[in-house]
């Protein structure tokens, strides 16, 4: 796989991940699906997801650079991918939908 | 005197961020800047525009013009101040050539070292040249490479080279040292004031009163962005160390010598000159030599750096350095010859587990390798800081203004004068400089002052104009209002981005169209980050209207802050 795109999938995992973070805490969760929190299942499976994101990241960063470069690009892809996810919850909260559309806000319409 | 650790650390992170962060404002954007200095160099020199090169041959190129250099006029004005005599009129027995190129870089840079005859303390004169490696001609000297020649200074020494200690020309770098400490400080702080690091982590709500969304984006800009904070501000501190902790050249220097000379003896490398004179040997033959050991060890690679100290002497060595582009330590691998023959006198062993440390956390921060998205992460590092600092003026405005109106007093005003200044007068002071470069004429009457020189007057006067228009107009926060010169110091920088693209387009033909067309990216990349900086302050402009309109509405007492700090900062 060519370095460009292995970082391409770095910095994509680095926002999923940090989007199912955010899904696992309960006013960001509220924000996507409306209802109060995700069940217990759910919050830990988002969890082991977005942790499991993230270093997949870093494995990524490692294939495409040498060791010294890989630790910095990581961590500023965890910064950059914190920050769009950031503001997505911020202007769009919808949009965070798609990476996790079991939420319960269709029973709550119903 | 304080209740409990919290309140300690959060008057500490007040006062001393209120009164730092000026400064790490200017280090933190300029900083961003000079990540891309070479290209912003060439945006602003147009006969520079055309691509970058290896290391040229020495013997055909580099050695003619290594032979016809003399000390910069700078540099002899300071060797002046050393020295009771006169100063040699011509400078010959050189005792160092560097030249030193980047992967990034089109124009190669040399440098050419004499000892100071009778200095009082010793000390070394330099003369400078820019050359453009395919022919050898050298760049008119009046040519200010406005990236890493001013911007990159002003993130460092904010160009303020006013001697306050023996090591002379170092007020800025001391100040730039303190913002770096105090930096360092507020993070801590910081971390300890912020109650709810995880809680929030993601947490930021532009649609609450301006007070809380500008403290939930001064918490996000500060804590995602926190190891680029940390590690740049330690790393700064650590690059100039050696100038704040100068114990070599003090009360250490006798043993510094004795350490260079016992270094001499265990590396074969001459510390001294032989004081017999010997001809050179083909360096070029040297320069494969290195490349066939480099590429032996499977880390074929280019020349970052070439060095021939004691020149012309029996004792002179040529040192070769490979470029460190594909590794965060900026050059490495270094493989010493003797002058004279050609012979390896050494090849640098392996790092130590130290040295590798030290030249990474060296490295990361000057930034040789080459990796465009690592490049950007730290622009966008960079504007965080700045935003975080910014934000945080303006909470410690919003937090105060209407308690200041009922007082009538004034130091809101001041605050937020200073924070207009630091804020969109640092970007007018910016363009102003880069519309001078497109706008004075390439040759000037000799009756006016150098090019460069009126380049940087620009720069200032635009700077102390945003100053002063910002205090004119700060009569509203005494209201509870908000400065109309945050929302026209946008207009401006709007304006001149805009006039900045339309002038390089004017006085050199290079069009967006053209140069993205070309490939050309440095010209390109420039022109499109002054469009999407006009963008953002038409947006922060607009946004400002709507909240100064808002306030009036509502009265006073609803006084709301300008939420369009955040987006100017961010250009």
């Amino acid at each position: 796989m060519s370095d460009e795109l292995l970082l391409a999938g770095a910095v994509l995992f680095s926002i999923t991940g940090f989007a199912w973070l955010a899904l696992a805490m309960d006013p960001h969760w509220k924000q996507v699906h409306g209802s109060s929190q995700p069940t217990p299942r759910a919050r830990i499976l988002l969890r082991v997801a977005g942790s499991s994101a993230l270093l997949l990241s870093l494995i990524l960063c490692n294939r495409a650079d040498h060791a010294t470069i890989a630790s910095l690009v990581w961590v500023m892809a965890l910064t950059a991918g914190a920050l769009l996810v950031a503001c997505m919850l911020a202007w769009q909260p919808r949009w965070l939908w798609v990476l996790w559309p079991w939420g319960d806000r269709d029973k709550r319409s119903r | 005197m304080f209740q409990s650790f919290r309140h300690a650390a959060s008057w500490v992170h007040t006062w001393f961020g209120l009164v730092l962060g000026y400064v790490l404002m200017a280090c933190f954007f300029f900083g961003a800047l000079s990540v891309f200095d070479r290209e912003i160099d060439r945006w602003a020199i147009p006969a520079s525009r055309f691509a970058p090169q290896p290391m040229p041959s020495f013997d055909q190129v580099l050695r003619p013009v290594f032979e016809s250099m003399q000390p910069n006029q700078a540099s002899l004005d300071q060797a002046r101040t050393l020295v009771d005599g006169p100063l040699p009129m011509h400078w010959d027995t050189p005792k160092a050539w560097t030249a030193s190129a980047t992967h990034r870089d089109p124009v190669l840079n040399l440098e050419a070292r004499w000892e100071t005859p009778n200095a009082r303390v010793p000390d070394d004169v330099v003369g400078l040249r820019t050359i453009n490696p395919r022919s050898g001609k050298a760049l008119a000297d009046d040519q200010l490479k406005v990236g890493s020649q001013f911007f990159y200074p002003l993130h460092h020494n904010l160009t303020l080279e006013y001697s306050i200690t023996a090591n002379g020309r170092d007020l800025g770098k001391w100040i730039v040292g303190c913002a770096g400490l105090v930096m360092l400080v507020a993070l801590i702080s910081g971390v300890a004031m912020h109650r709810k690091v995880f809680r929030e982590f993601f947490t930021f709500r532009p649609g609450k009163n301006t007070q809380r969304s500008v403290l939930d984006l001064h918490n996000l800009t500060g804590v995602l962005a926190l190891p680029f904070h940390f590690f740049f501000a330690f790393t700064g501190l650590l690059i100039v160390a050696g100038s704040y902790f100068p114990v070599t050249d003090t009360q250490l220097e006798p043993l510094h010598e004795l350490h260079e000379k016992m270094e001499a003896q265990e590396t074969g490398l001459p510390h001294e000159r032989a004081g017999v004179a010997a001809a050179l040997a083909s360096v070029d033959a040297m320069v494969s030599e290195a490349q066939r050991r480099w590429a032996a060890k499977g880390m074929a690679g280019e020349v970052g750096a070439l060095r021939l100290t004691h020149v012309g002497d029996a004792n002179g060595y040529v040192s070769i350095f490979r470029a460190g582009t594909d590794r965060i330590a900026s050059v490495s691998e270094g493989i010493h010859f003797q002058a004279s023959t050609g012979q390896v006198l050494r090849e640098d062993p392996p790092q130590t587990t130290v040295g590798g440390i030290a030249d990474f956390l060296v490295g990361l921060h000057l930034q040789h390798f080459r990796h465009w998205l690592l490049r950007g992460f730290y622009v966008l590092g960079g504007l965080m800081g700045a935003a975080c600092i910014a934000t945080g003026f303006i909470f410690f405005v919003e937090k105060r203004k209407k308690q200041h109106a009922r007082a009538g007093a004034q130091g809101c005003r001041v605050v937020d004068a200073l924070a207009v200044t630091t804020v969109t007068g640092m970007l007018v002071a910016t363009l102003s400089i880069l519309l001078a470069n497109r706008l004075l004429p390439e040759a000037l009457p000799a009756s006016w002052l150098p090019r460069d020189r009126l380049e940087i007057c620009s720069f200032w006067t635009g700077w102390a104009l945003a100053m002063l228009h910002a205090f004119l107009r700060s009569g509203a926060v005494t209201l509870g209002k908000i400065n109309p010169a945050w929302r026209e110091q946008c207009w401006a920088v709007a304006v001149m981005a805009i006039a900045a693209v339309l002038l390089n387009w004017i006085t050199t033909g290079d069009h967006l169209l053209r140069t993205i067309g070309a490939g050309y990216w440095p010209v390109a990349g420039m022109d499109l980050s002054l469009l999407v900086a006009a963008g953002l302050a038409m947006v922060a402009a607009r946004k400002l209207r709507q909240r100064e309109r808002g306030q009036k509405a509502t009265g006073a007492d609803r006084a709301r802050a300008p939420a369009g700090a955040r987006e100017a900062v961010n250009v």
